[in-house]
């Protein structure tokens, strides 16, 4: 019997058609004994770098067992679909040039398309067709594509919109006949027996034509998934593509379960009228020679100047700012580093690569003003690139390796981050599409996947169920739940009956669909960058957002296949930085860089962090982390970079932090665990966990354990570190398990410690930090702390200039610099500007003065008006009026907003003042009308109440310089027992006692077990913590209230933060609602932790609308 | 004494024909006496979807209803937002506008249904007609009030008061949560109703209305209040050209409204019709045969007036108000004017045979109203019939012939239905019901031979065959005690089972597939059989023969 391969295998990346991933197509061609199979998706080669890698994988295994390889081929390329009713053209590149080919032309579609879809015309594939094998299906099912209005970069001829019927040209024999004339040799005619009834007719039909025109018949199964049980699956994708139900689709399904893989045995027993098309299946798998391995490809060459040599030039740089750093004579550990690193370089050819990054960095240093940047992740391993400046950590003075970013045995290229300004970034990113090039120049893709809530809607839907029941069960509950599958507890909490047939039915689909991808997306930065053609590598695609192209494959399919990326990265924390540096210049306070104080160790700035001030220093001003700060006490960058590393889910989950907390403070002895004393020397760990006190904290050190003390081989260690990246997605990290925990506890090792250090992989999943990376990220915690120890009025200023980012609210930012002795100024027509700004005291300090920025709605372009036409000071509205041109709504706003104390208006007088002044009207008639207004008898205003003031303040700037809402209410809770916020701090432990305030943060961090909740009053804050088990019976308290009241056990840890353990909740909200007259009051909502933030209410009365904003929750 | 009034005595508004007005405005006879001094009624309905959601449940959640909180929901922008919510649910603090999602994360058990504007409206409707029982002046307050014009009415019932709890307790008992205010101007009355904390003077509780009961754009409202002026009375003391020089002359004008220095009329849901007949039960009647003896009176009573004026009526429209306070209401229309109070009772008959759901009495009815609202001269000679009939309609009335003949359920017309299944893939409908086909029928390839026998056995019958395995066609079979011996075979066609229709889940039981063969056997007799079950599926499958061909 001859051999037999699939050759038309669609996955899951041809969207809701194919019902099986693409590693499971190749694993059961593997297993059915095939002789190779072809991934063609649907004008996509987005699925062809999964089945490679599980081919590969399949591969690795049976080399790490000592198995011999099997014979087994995969062909990739692409399912053709046209718009002008072609009949459906399978397409596999016999060699690199032809997979060049094919790329340019579904890039040529896709660019014509909006995302998703592809316009191909027949005529396309002529312009393209050498170097590929052809396999022509009967029949085409091809479906309406939208045009894209503006095709990037692409010269404009006419995107076919509709599908076109198929005329005689475009029928099976016309393609046929064309094609193979074009194409001789390389044409075959794709048949499949579907037991639809008129095989037999069908096949003898196909045979005569194929005789006909001359092409050979080739046997197939127009795969759609891997098992006949994935029919469901595949119904339930069909009614989601169509949007209709089960019930409804009717014979939009495929009848019967045929489409997948059969066994050669079978497709011969099916075949055996024509034997010779299953033949023809080996015959056009010995045409294609062509591999993904193939995809070497080259660095661009731009960043290097003519007649230089990029190594020499590279090394040029490099030595230049050595000898700068370290003398002119470098020290003999630099030299053998630099030594070190060039032999890499050199040997792997990446000159090229670290070149164009370094290109990058110095784009945007060149910028006038500079762009702040800084690298992350583990290129701060390399004393290259923080010699090019890429990175700013010395990685000699912390002992870095440069294996642990590019090694000899990890075959992968290099992968550099860096960090840009948020606000900035755009320029960085079109600077690389204008040097590059659009068409080589990409994006990378990310996978969108289907995530729980997303698969039950559309599996729901799909069944008929009603969005009510689908929503109850996806949308209800806090976020998402991670893992594989729709635990049936879910079910049971949303009061449905997990038996009943119709959920299973749910349930079991859902499961199965989870994980699948849904469509492509953009990465947030990440550039692939190529010499020649990037549209010969990958078809690129249009993004959704404007200015913007992708390639189809994503981080996980670049790293396979050894292609290079940048990460331009978008980081908050630099722009507030970069706008500290400005306003300090512009205040005479010097002219900082990122490097300022390299040695980072001023004393003044750790003793800050210690107390646990770091509200609004990067990375370590969560609830945790402050927390986190007293304890740990860091007095040295290295502190900073565990202090980053530890409050991560990684050590969390590992149960790493307590272990590392007691030892740091010498409550316990440092202690290495250690191998039975046949297995190995006893201080094999030493090397690995020394620097953290024999703790494992970072995503390398587990790594290192995996390789050094459960004797992971390095391919297994990559496998572990692949299967970690991908671990949410797809599973596959509880193969390791065992692996690591038996081959630890084999080696003598205490299991509990083998299974902690699993569980921080688990944890790491998605949320490891790597040394180097930590690193990174602590200088830019120094950078800001030092900020705030030293010019607390600067950072503040520019932390709000730079908002939305980090944690905190305004308020809570204004509240924190107050607290630290800066005067904030209020908003003021004569004073202020868009920007908050900083204004000279008498006595010589700063004052922060806030901005029209801080005014919800005020247009920036107004502010320019205003400040433009201010000149020597407003004297009253109607001047700022005219003179300024500003329009009724942002007088309005200036006069709610208060900011009319300069000219002697209160905010209601001025209010009654502004509201007068007529709504657009032309400048010319402004002043006839002006004179108009002159005359109005004096109406007498009610006095504005002082928690009315504050309360407005609240409203319209979301905080307040004059008070805080609570103190308004202080009598009531007096009475009622209720302490403040200080006076709970200073309560004795594990008394019961009550406290309210505003509810600033809601969270359920790690596994959900316990609930953190950040009350505010005017004293301060009090932190309250829930457990899980108590949160559904005060579920409504704790999710509606704004003000909040709790009883509970006051706690003190040693370092003196106090917890008020929650034992009773109460929603007080209608107190605030008393103090407004009942109308709405909003306190700032805190902006980050993945908060979901409802917008108001749409309609509805006033009375019933909430009183304060929103709080930072978690969902 | 002018007629109208001794109309209003008796109740009843209207002999024969008065001089009607263009709709919208009413000018009829009451405002000719009593205008100047207006009064009127306010409901509002404040969980107007939630009270009639909980009167008519859908099925499949009647019982979980009860004791449950639960809210209406809309897609807003992408989000489910709440657009109305129950009482239990307000005491949730749930709100409309909060989105589905926060809701549930506060209060998981609220329950979600579709907004449904259509029904909201058309319930209103009903409760609009059934406050026609006080007044002919009933109007939309929208989207979840009336007003009810009861100038004059409400002395027929004892007063402002009693009227007013008369109205509550009937609403009550359909299950309406109400709020009622009566003042002198239809804004009063609403904002009363809505906004009204307090009781007591009218033009007192007026001027302690929040300024919301305006009901201005939300950024007036705030406006008013952060210039201090909170209630209707800190406007009411400010002279009207500042406030509207800052707050618009919109929010001035309804300011006077409600302080009644301005009157605005009310647009009632419809007019009075100009002839009208009624008649009050003591005790409510029930019997549908004496409730159309009753309109028969009624007919003839309008009939005989009509007569008087030489006009027939083309529209009549006949009201049954139940005793607990909904009403129903009838009507029928002629392509030419009558005024045969036989000819009428039997069109209402048909109506109420060929009703879907009957008349629901109740507790039986208090108040039935035969109104006409469009009457023509009725011309002595008759029309005739004339123009051709369509082939369809000559079709459509064959059909309705056969039908009431043969009875409706022996004629047949088949219709498609969108299923691979083949004895499901055809329906057989009623004639007289059937409508447009929602599938099409499929469509056989030119050339291709007939893929569906033209012969289905319901249910198929079984046969002996003895067969290849796995997938071979019978090679003999026998068929009804005769041995076929098969010379010729297509297939098989493969059909699989509708898993989504089995009752166990999916994995690995999705149910048996087919194979179906059309087998010519020695004879050249063509038949369509098929094997319930692969190999796999069974170890022993059954064949059966479905169909013959022709």
């Amino acid at each position: 019997m001859t051999g037999f391969a699939e050759l038309v295998a669609a996955t899951n990346y041809s969207f809701l058609r194919g019902a099986s991933h693409p590693s499971d197509m190749v694993a059961r061609a593997i297993e059915l004994g095939m002789t190779g199979i072809g991934i063609a998706d649907r004008n996509t080669v987005a699925g062809v770098v999964r089945a490679y890698v599980a081919l590969r994988d399949a591969r690795e295994k049976l080399t790490g067992q000592e198995l011999p390889p099997f014979d087994f081929r995969l062909v990739v390329g692409a399912r053709l679909v046209f718009v002008d009713g072609t009949p459906d053209i399978i397409a596999y590149p016999e060699t690199r040039l032809g997979w060049g080919r094919l790329t340019r032309l579904l890039t040529k579609g896709n660019l014509r398309a909006v995302k998703g879809d592809c316009i191909l015309k027949f005529e396309d594939l002529l312009e393209y067709l050498d170097d590929i094998s052809f396999i022509v299906l009967p029949a085409t099912s091809g479906e309406a594509q939208q045009a894209h209005r503006k095709p990037v970069d692409y010269p404009s001829d006419i995107p076919a919109l509709r599908l076109v019927s198929s005329s005689d040209e475009n029928s099976l024999s016309g393609t046929l006949r064309r094609l193979r004339s074009k194409a001789p040799g390389r044409v075959w005619l794709g048949t499949s027996i579907g037991l639809v009834g008129n095989d037999a007719r069908q096949l003898a039909r196909l045979k005569r034509l194929a005789d006909l025109v001359d092409v050979p018949l080739l046997a197939t199964n127009d795969a759609l998934y891997a098992e006949p049980a994935q029919r469901p699956l595949h119904d339930v994708l069909s009614c989601i593509r169509l949007g209709s139900t089960i019930a409804d689709a009717g014979r939009a399904l495929e009848a019967n379960a045929e489409r997948h893989l059969k066994s050669p045995a079978e497709m011969a027993r099916l075949f055996r009228t024509c034997p010779e098309a299953i033949a023809e299946t080996q015959k056009f798998l010995a045409r294609i020679h062509f591999t993904l391995d193939d995809l070497r490809y080259e660095y661009p060459h731009e960043p290097v100047p003519r007649g230089r040599k990029p190594l020499a030039y590279l090394f040029h740089l490099v030595k230049q700012a050595a000898q700068e750093r370290y003398g002119a004579v470098l020290p003999p550990k630099v030299r053998k580093s630099l030594a070190e690193e060039f032999r890499l370089i050199r040997k792997r050819n990446y000159a090229y690569y670290f070149l164009t990054v370094y290109d990058l960095v110095r784009f945007a240093r060149d910028q006038k003003p500079p762009i702040l940047c800084q690298g992350r992740g583990s290129a701060a391993n390399s004393i290259v690139c923080f010699l090019l400046g890429v990175t700013s950590v010395d990685p000699l003075e912390h002992n870095l390796l440069f294996s642990r970013f590019v090694s000899e045995d990890r075959n992968e290229p290099p992968d550099i981050d860096v960090d840009f300004e948020h606000e900035r970034r755009e320029e960085v990113m079109q600077y690389v599409y204008g040097r590059y090039g659009r068409h080589r120049a990409g994006i990378a893709a990310t996978v969108i996947h289907y995530r729980q809530r997303s698969t039950i809607r559309e599996v729901g839907k799909a069944l008929g169920f009603s969005e009510d029941v689908t929503d109850r069960l996806s949308g209800t509950i806090w976020g998402s739940w991670d893992g594989k599958d729709v635990p049936e507890e879910r079910l049971t909490e949303a009061g449905f009956d997990p038996s009943n047939p119709r959920m299973m039915q749910l349930k079991e689909l859902a499961d199965q669909l989870l994980t699948f991808p849904r469509h492509l997306s953009q990465h947030v930065g990440g550039f692939v960058l190529t010499e020649d053609r990037l549209d010969e590598t990958v078809p690129i695609h249009h993004a959704a957002m404007k200015d913007r192209s992708f390639i189809e494959w994503d981080k996980d399919d670049i790293d396979a296949l050894e292609l290079m990326k940048v990460d331009v990265l978008a980081l908050g924390m630099l722009t507030c930085i970069r706008k500290s540096f400005d306003l300090m210049r512009d205040h005479g306070l010097g002219d900082q860089t990122l490097e300022l104080d390299l040695e980072a160790a001023d004393t003044a700035v750790y003793d800050m962090l210690c107390k646990g001030d770091s509200v609004g220093v990067f990375q370590v001003e969560s609830r945790a982390q402050i927390n986190m700060l007293p304890r740990l006490r860091p007095r040295s960058l290295y502190d900073l970079t565990i202090q980053v590393a530890i409050v991560r889910p990684g050590p969390i989950e590992g149960d790493m932090v307590h272990p590392y907390l007691r030892r740091r403070n010498k409550e316990e002895a440092v202690h290495f665990p250690s191998p039975a004393i046949e297995h190995g020397r006893p201080d094999e760990l030493h090397e690995v966990l020394g620097k953290t006190l024999g703790v494992p904290l970072f995503q390398e050190q587990v790594m290192r354990l995996a390789i050094v003390a459960a004797q992971f081989s390095n391919s297994e260690a990559n496998q572990l570190r692949r299967a970690m990246a991908t671990f949410k997605n797809l599973g596959t990290i509880d193969t390791f398990r065992d692996k690591m925990v038996e081959g630890m506890v084999a080696r003598g090792y205490a299991r509990d410690f083998a299974e902690r250090c699993f569980k921080q992989i688990e944890g790491f999943g998605s949320y490891g930090f790597p040394e180097s990376h930590a690193l990174s990220f602590a200088r830019l915690v120094y950078v800001s702390a030092w900020l705030k120890c030293h010019h607390p009025a600067v950072f503040t200023c520019a932390l709000l200039n730079s908002q939305p980012m980090g944690f905190y609210a305004p308020a809570q930012l204004v509240r924190d610099a107050r607290e630290h002795g800066v005067e904030v100024r209020g908003i003021d027509i004569n004073a202020s500007e868009y920007d908050n700004r900083l204004e000279r005291r008498k006595d010589d300090q700063l004052a922060l003065r806030l901005g029209f920025r801080q005014i919800d709605g005020f247009r920036k372009e107004w502010a320019k008006q205003l400040v433009a036409a201010r000149g020597a000071g407003f004297f009253h509205v109607e001047q700022l009026a005219q003179r300024a041109g500003l329009p009724s709504r942002a007088l309005r706003l200036l006069a709610d907003s208060d900011a009319c104390g300069s000219i002697g208006l209160k905010r209601r007088d001025a209010l009654w003042e502004a509201r007068r002044t007529p709504q657009g009207i032309l400048p010319l008639f402004a002043h006839a009308e002006a004179a108009e207004l002159g005359e109005e008898a004096r109406i007498e205003l009610p006095t504005m109440a002082f928690s009315e003031e504050v309360v407005t303040d609240y409203q319209v700037t979301r905080l307040s310089l004059k008070g805080h809402p609570m103190q308004f209410l202080r009598s009531t809770f007096e009475r009622e027992g209720v302490l403040s916020c200080v006076e709970a701090s200073k309560a004795t432990e594990g008394k019961i006692q009550r406290v309210a305030g505003v509810v600033l943060v809601r969270q359920r961090p790690g596994k959900g077990n316990a609930l953190f909740i950040t009350l505010e009053d005017e004293t301060g804050i009090t932190n309250v913590l829930l457990w899980a088990r108590d949160f559904e019976r005060y579920r409504r308290e704790v999710m509606a209230a704004r003000l909040m009241e709790v009883e509970g056990e006051i706690q003190r840890s040693k370092e003196g933060v106090t917890h008020l353990i929650a034992r009773r909740v109460f929603d007080r909200s209608e107190l605030l609602s008393r103090l407004t007259d009942g109308h709405p009051l909003r306190l700032p909502p805190s902006p980050a932790d993945g908060a979901k933030n409802p917008s108001d209410p749409r309609h509805g009365h006033p009375r019933n609308v909430r009183i304060l904003p929103r709080s930072r929750d978690f969902h | 004494m002018r007629p109208a009034d001794l109309h209003l005595k008796s109740n009843c508004f209207a002999v024969a024909p008065v001089p009607r007005d263009h709709a919208g405005e009413w000018s009829g006879i009451v405002t000719d006496v009593l205008s100047g001094n207006r009064r009127y009624l306010a409901i509002w309905f404040p969980f107007l979807p939630a009270d009639r959601l909980r009167r008519n449940p859908p099925k499949s959640s009647a019982s979980a209803l009860e004791g449950v909180p639960f809210a209406f929901v809309e897609k807003v922008k992408g989000a489910l937002r709440l657009t109305g919510v129950d009482a239990r649910a307000q005491s949730f603090g749930m709100v409309p506008g909060l989105t589905l999602a926060d809701a549930r994360a506060r209060v998981p058990q609220l329950l979600a249904f579709d907004a449904d504007d259509h029904a909201d409206r058309d319930w209103l409707k009903r409760l609009a007609q059934s406050c026609l029982r006080y007044t002919p002046m009933v109007a939309f307050d929208d989207p979840d009030g009336l007003i009810l014009d009861i100038t004059g009415c409400a002395h027929l019932l004892g007063g402002e008061e009693k009227l007013t709890a008369d109205v509550s307790r009937r609403l009550a008992m359909i299950g309406m949560t109400t709020r009622t205010a009566v003042a002198g101007t239809s804004a009063a009355s609403r904002a009363l109703a809505r906004y009204s904390q307090t009781d007591g003077d009218e033009r007192a509780a007026i001027r302690r209305l929040p300024v919301t009961a305006l009901d201005l754009e939300a950024e007036i409202s705030l406006a008013l209040i952060r210039a201090g002026l909170k209630t209707i009375g800190d406007m009411a003391i400010r002279p009207m050209a500042a406030l509207a020089a800052r707050f618009g002359g919109e929010t001035v004008e309804r300011l006077r409204h409600l302080l009644g220095e301005v009157e605005r009329p009310i647009v009632p849901i419809h007019p009075p019709a100009p002839v009208m007949a009624q008649r009050r039960f003591a005790e409510p009647i029930a019997r549908t045969e004496y409730t159309l003896t009753v309109l028969g009176e009624l007919a003839a009573e309008v009939g005989l007036r009509m007569e008087q004026e030489h006009v027939g009526g083309r529209h009549f429209v006949a009201t049954f108000f139940r005793s607990d306070g909904l009403s129903r209401t009838l009507s029928i229309e002629t392509g030419r004017p009558v005024r045969d109070a036989d000819a009428v009772i039997r069109l209402f008959r048909e109506r109420i045979d060929g009703l879907s759901d009957p008349i629901d009495p109740g507790f039986g009815f208090d108040l039935i109203r035969l109104e006409v609202p469009v009457i023509e001269q009725l011309p002595a000679a008759q029309l005739k019939l004339e123009g051709e009939a369509t082939i369809e309609v000559q079709a459509a009335a064959l059909i309705d012939r056969l039908s009431t003949r043969l009875g409706r359920d022996r004629v047949f017309k088949l219709a498609p239905c969108d299923t691979h299944i083949p004895e499901q893939a055809q329906l057989a409908l009623p004639a007289v019901e059937a409508c447009s086909p929602v599938a099409a029928w499929p469509v056989t390839d030119t050339g291709e031979p007939p893929a569906r026998p033209i012969h289905l056995f319901d249910p198929p019958q079984p046969i002996e065959v003895i067969a290849e395995v796995p997938d071979g066609p019978p090679r003999r079979f026998r068929w009804r005690g005769t041995w076929h011996e098969m010379r010729r075979f297509e297939g098989p066609e493969r059909i699989a089972s509708e898993w989504w229709k089995r009752r166990d889940g999916v994995i690995g039981k999705t149910g048996l597939t087919r194979d179906y063969y059309r087998i010519e056997d020695e004879r050249g007799r063509r038949f369509w059989v098929f094997r319930h079950g692969l190999f796999g599926e069974k170890p022993d499958p059954k064949w059966y023969l479905q169909g013959l061909f022709a």
